[in-house]
């Protein structure tokens, strides 16, 4: 094989990676979907620590009627 | 040149017709445009336009598009008025009677900066704009003193006060800001949550719109609501972020320690040098005025706020403009075939929860039938109409707000629903459902349906060979019932009917492809199954 077609086949096999499912454009497509998806875990984590402080000391004291009340007034508040 | 009817000169190269604002190759700078003598728009032709006939057309925007019809006195100028481009009688539309761009209440409305349509504080009387002032003078002194955070006045009204002090009259609501002292956005969110708290607690009215920022209802003596946005400012890994999009590089002296603006005659903490955050805002160009402009944020700080902090509410303003809007009008009154059917299956004596209730129709009919009825929907607009048609007919229908695509929300109607055990009842909610909004769903049935013996029935439309979109349009998806299926198994349901057939859209149109769904939720092997209370 030639030299020019040495190098004729290398810059095939870079666009083919540059276009294709592999390529580097796509993997950092799906790279930014996942980095989004990370980021979205941040309200996850503030809407459970949230539920957690609010509610879940409250409802330790087991009292129907303290717990209704706890309820309603964190719903009444969000 | 030509002599407008106010006898001023008028300078041409602006014609205005069905499609908009036509304006000659040349730089006219931002424009002005005012219909029947009253503010109504403004537009930068060579940022909003599109090239046509050698200048450039600025459409209408849509937020206008029923009020455009008729005949209406509309005139052109620069930014200070001294320019005329444009001023005549223009037909739009069927041309006839005259364009009243205006509210219920006969108030000129405007188009604000971000494309609402809103009354602007030059069409607000004197001693309502002072009850707007005193009310942002009260939300700051709340969120300094109550909520013990760094906040300061910004956006519009700090440019007024620097600029003018006084508000600017295109304006239509007044923005704060926050400095939070957190970097991590879930402890960022957590502070705005106890802050909400304090501002509720504080006898505000209010909205959530983001994992950052809330809205503040103030009522005006003139029935007017004017909001009051409060937005979170933080730094992460030395990038300055504030809500709305904003980032960049911003240092803290900027910002801290606050100092003080007069606005009206009131004193307002603002930023340590507000002329370095007007100009972070605005840009260098800050101190001559633009009504037209609009923010240019960098995409990745727009991203990065729109992974940390937003999500859940997109198509919440869509929803209560259609339930609130001429066409929710369309939308029968009377119970749905697929309500009756449910009701059908359930004892008069056993609760029920409209998930999604829209105008109210099945909870009404549920009501009717003698069930007690539980209605909650994404959209405030949605509920008052349900609450409205519930006193109108003198049924008692329990309303509420639920955002699915807030966890804590899901959780605490799981947990109420779990100790008062309703069926749940969902028509047409499923394809107005996100991924995870539904997935919210899933496990707030799990929480309230769980070995209670009550059952979900579902309702929604499904895709088949030349299935006509969903409607309304850009709000509603078919969605594959294998799909729901499978969710509703995966969070511990079980499927005890599944039909898909001819039925009927939101209009009670005939659809070809409509999905039936019930379920249950035994209780876990190892739990006993609880009793159903029978009322």
């Amino acid at each position: 094989m030639s030299t020019s077609d040495k190098i004729r086949n290398r810059v095939q096999t870079w666009r083919a990676e540059l276009s294709g499912e592999g390529s580097v454009r796509a993997r950092l497509d799906a790279l930014e979907d996942e980095v989004q998806e990370l980021r979205q875990l941040n309200r996850r984590i503030a809407e459970l620590t949230d539920v957690v402080v609010e509610l879940l000391v409250p409802l330790q004291d087991r009292d129907e009627e303290r717990v209704r009340e706890v309820l309603e007034h964190y719903r009444a508040n969000i | 040149m030509t002599a407008s009817h106010s006898g001023t000169s008028i300078l041409g190269g602006v014609t205005v017709d069905d499609r908009g604002v036509h304006v000659a190759a040349r730089a006219t700078g931002p424009l002005v445009l005012s219909v029947e003598g009253r503010y109504v728009w403004s537009l930068t032709p060579e940022r909003d336009g599109t090239p046509d006939a050698g200048g450039w057309l600025v459409r209408w925007p849509h937020i206008l598009d029923r009020y455009l019809d008729g005949v209406g006195r509309i005139r052109v100028t620069d930014v200070a008025g001294d320019a005329v481009f444009f001023d005549a009688d223009v037909e739009l539309g069927s041309g006839e009677g005259r364009i009243e761009i205006v509210d219920g209440d006969g108030n000129p409305l405007s188009v604000d900066k971000v494309g609402h349509l809103t009354r602007s504080f030059a069409a607000t009387d004197e001693s309502v704009r002072h009850e707007i002032i005193e009310g942002t003078h009260r939300a700051l002194r709340d969120l300094r003193e109550s909520c013990g955070v760094e906040a300061y006045l910004n956006y519009g009204a700090l440019l007024g006060a620097i600029r003018d002090g006084a508000m600017i009259a295109h304006d239509s609501d007044t923005d704060v800001c926050y400095l939070s002292r957190h970097e991590s956005p879930a402890d960022i969110i957590l502070e705005s949550y106890r802050v909400e708290r304090t501002m509720r607690a504080l006898g505000w009215d209010l909205l959530r719109m983001s994992g950052g920022d809330i809205k503040l209802l103030l009522r005006l003596t003139d029935g007017r609501i004017c909001h009051i946005d409060i937005f979170v400012a933080f730094y992460v890994r030395g990038t300055f972020y504030q809500l709305g999009n904003r980032s960049g590089r911003v240092p803290r002296e900027v910002i801290l320690p606050v100092s003080q603006v007069e606005l009206h005659g009131y004193s307002f903490p603002a930023p340590a040098q507000p002329e370095a955050m007007l100009a972070f805002l605005y840009g260098p160009g800050w101190r001559v005025p633009d009504p037209s402009f609009k923010y240019a944020d960098p995409p990745a700080g727009v991203r990065r706020l729109d992974g940390w902090l937003r999500g859940f509410r997109s198509t919440m303003g869509e929803w209560t403009e259609f339930w609130t809007g001429a066409a929710s009008d369309t939308v029968p009154r009377r119970g749905s075939d697929f309500g009756r059917w449910v009701q059908d299956q359930i004892d008069p004596s056993e609760p029920v929860f409209d998930v999604g209730c829209g105008s109210g129709r099945d909870a009404t009919l549920f009501a009717r039938g003698g069930h007690r009825v539980w209605a909650a929907d994404f959209s405030r607009g949605a509920i008052r109409v349900t609450a409205r048609r519930a006193r109108k007919r003198g049924l008692e229908i329990q309303t509420e707000q639920l955002v699915l695509g807030e966890l804590r929300q899901a959780l605490t109607f799981g947990a109420r629903l779990a100790r008062d055990p309703h069926h749940v009842f969902s028509r047409q909610l499923i394809g107005a459902l996100d991924g995870p909004a539904r997935e919210q769903l899933w496990r707030l049935c799990r929480m309230a349906l769980r070995g209670s013996g009550r059952l979900l029935f579902l309702e929604f439309s499904a895709p088949g060979p030349d299935a006509p979109a969903a409607v309304p349009a850009d709000l509603r998806q078919r969605v594959d019932p294998e799909l729901i299926a499978a969710e509703i198994r995966s969070f511990g349901g079980v499927i005890d009917h599944l039909e898909v057939g001819p039925g009927e859209d939101l209009y009670d149109q005939h659809d070809p492809f409509v999905c039936r769904i019930r379920a249950s939720w035994p209780a876990p092997a190892s739990a006993p199954a609880r009793e159903a209370p029978t009322a």
